[in-house]
């Protein structure tokens, strides 16, 4: 697997709406930058080789590194692959719609969920918002949310972006009744 | 300065912070020599000067806020880049909202009060290159890097992008600082001990 980059983006908000969050929410990213496994070798029908071969090296590299970002037990979390130009968007699903890469974060942080997802193709720039939900129950309302990642210069057109993320607490002032006062 | 520390968020109107960090694994197909670890930390504040006009003083706020600032962004990046003795480059930056003037920016960012002290809690010498502008939420900035102790070093000419998705909203000001463990993945354009004299004159084609 060629690794271009390795960035990581941690946010810490420490007021919203005007008032101090009770303890500063932290979100962190850590994405892999790498060259499409599939690039340059026309349509590909069978995609496992690739997916057996690098799947499970990108959840090892990127579950540890996002825990250690975060400095919090992970509370939600979610993934994304961003597909440069040339790829296709099953390409990035590939990597990442696997257990084998989700199981390595879901054993590090002691989580039982399925990793909500956002894949799309686009240009080196292009914004993406990665969706995170509770780790152990996705009907968790307080831990809906979602993260803004722009990664300058990435993904090139035969790149893959693959990145995970990690919420230390649910939205910052969450205060919307649970879904179980609805059913 | 000690309380205003403790309580950056109610003292200085801090809403959020973000760091980003880069580490270049492979560029043009091969590993960096000495592999460079960039990262930049933005502080999200309100703009103390909001509503006042260009007569307004702002010694008295750049004094109080631009310290605390200054402290909590070292701290960050000096935690993100594993040690201030890793760090060889720096920079700095602000992004003013709508409703503020490009001075307001400045004023966090270009006076001892900031400038001096960042340069002191990174153990550099050199004066701290930057980038500064009024913009919506969301812009993102290049903060230009250099050695932090010999600033013509070219090898760490390189920039780093800072961006905040949500600020600054237009009474806010986003205030950055940026750091670099070593120079660009493959630095080969020389230096000023090896470049040879350039002039008009001695140039056989000279562009006019």
């Amino acid at each position: 697997m060629n690794v271009r980059r390795i960035v990581t983006v941690v946010e810490e908000i420490r007021t919203e709406g005007g008032r101090a969050v009770e303890r500063p929410a932290r979100i962190a990213v850590v994405a892999a930058v790498i060259e499409n496994p599939w690039a340059g070798q026309g349509f590909v029908e069978d995609l496992n080789p690739g997916i057996e071969e690098h799947a499970s090296d990108l959840g090892a590299l990127l579950a540890p590194a996002v825990l250690d970002a975060l400095e919090a037990p992970a509370e939600a979390y979610g993934k994304a692959a961003i597909v440069g130009l040339d790829g296709e968007v099953e390409h990035g699903s590939a990597l990442i719609h696997t257990l084998k890469f989700g199981d390595h974060f879901r054993k590090a942080a002691n989580a039982t969920t399925l990793l909500p997802a956002v894949e799309k193709r686009g240009p080196a720039g292009v914004v993406f918002d990665i969706p995170l939900k509770h780790i152990t129950d996705a009907t968790i309302r307080s831990h809906h949310q979602s993260f803004e990642v722009r990664i300058s210069d990435a993904p090139h057109p035969n790149e893959i972006v693959i990145a995970l993320a990690a919420a230390a607490q649910g939205r910052p002032q969450q205060r919307l009744a649970p879904l179980s006062t609805e059913q | 300065m000690q309380e205003r520390m403790e309580r950056p968020d109610e003292s200085i109107g801090l809403r959020k912070l973000v760091l980003y960090r880069d580490v270049v694994f492979t560029e043009a197909g091969d590993a960096p020599a000495r592999p460079a670890r960039r990262a930049s930390v933005a502080a999200v504040v309100r703009n103390p000067w909001l509503g006042t006009g260009p007569a307004e003083d702002l010694l008295a706020e750049q004094e109080r806020v631009a310290p605390v600032l200054a402290k909590l962004l070292a701290d960050r990046l000096i935690a993100a880049l594993g040690g201030v003795e890793e760090i060889e480059a720096f920079g700095k930056a602000a992004v003013v909202g709508t409703a503020g003037e490009i001075e307001h920016a400045g004023a966090l960012i270009h006076t001892p009060y900031f400038g001096n002290l960042v340069r002191e809690f990174l153990r550099g010498e050199s004066i701290i290159c930057f980038a500064d502008t009024r913009a919506e939420a969301g812009e993102t900035l290049i903060v230009p890097l250099w050695h932090k102790t010999h600033a013509a070093t070219r090898s760490h000419y390189q920039t780093i992008s800072a961006r905040v998705p949500d600020g600054p909203r237009a009474d806010e000001i986003v205030v950055i600082a940026a750091a670099s463990t070593g120079p660009r993945p493959h630095p080969r354009i020389g230096d000023r001990m090896t470049d040879p004299v350039v002039t008009t004159q001695n140039l056989e084609v000279v562009p006019s």
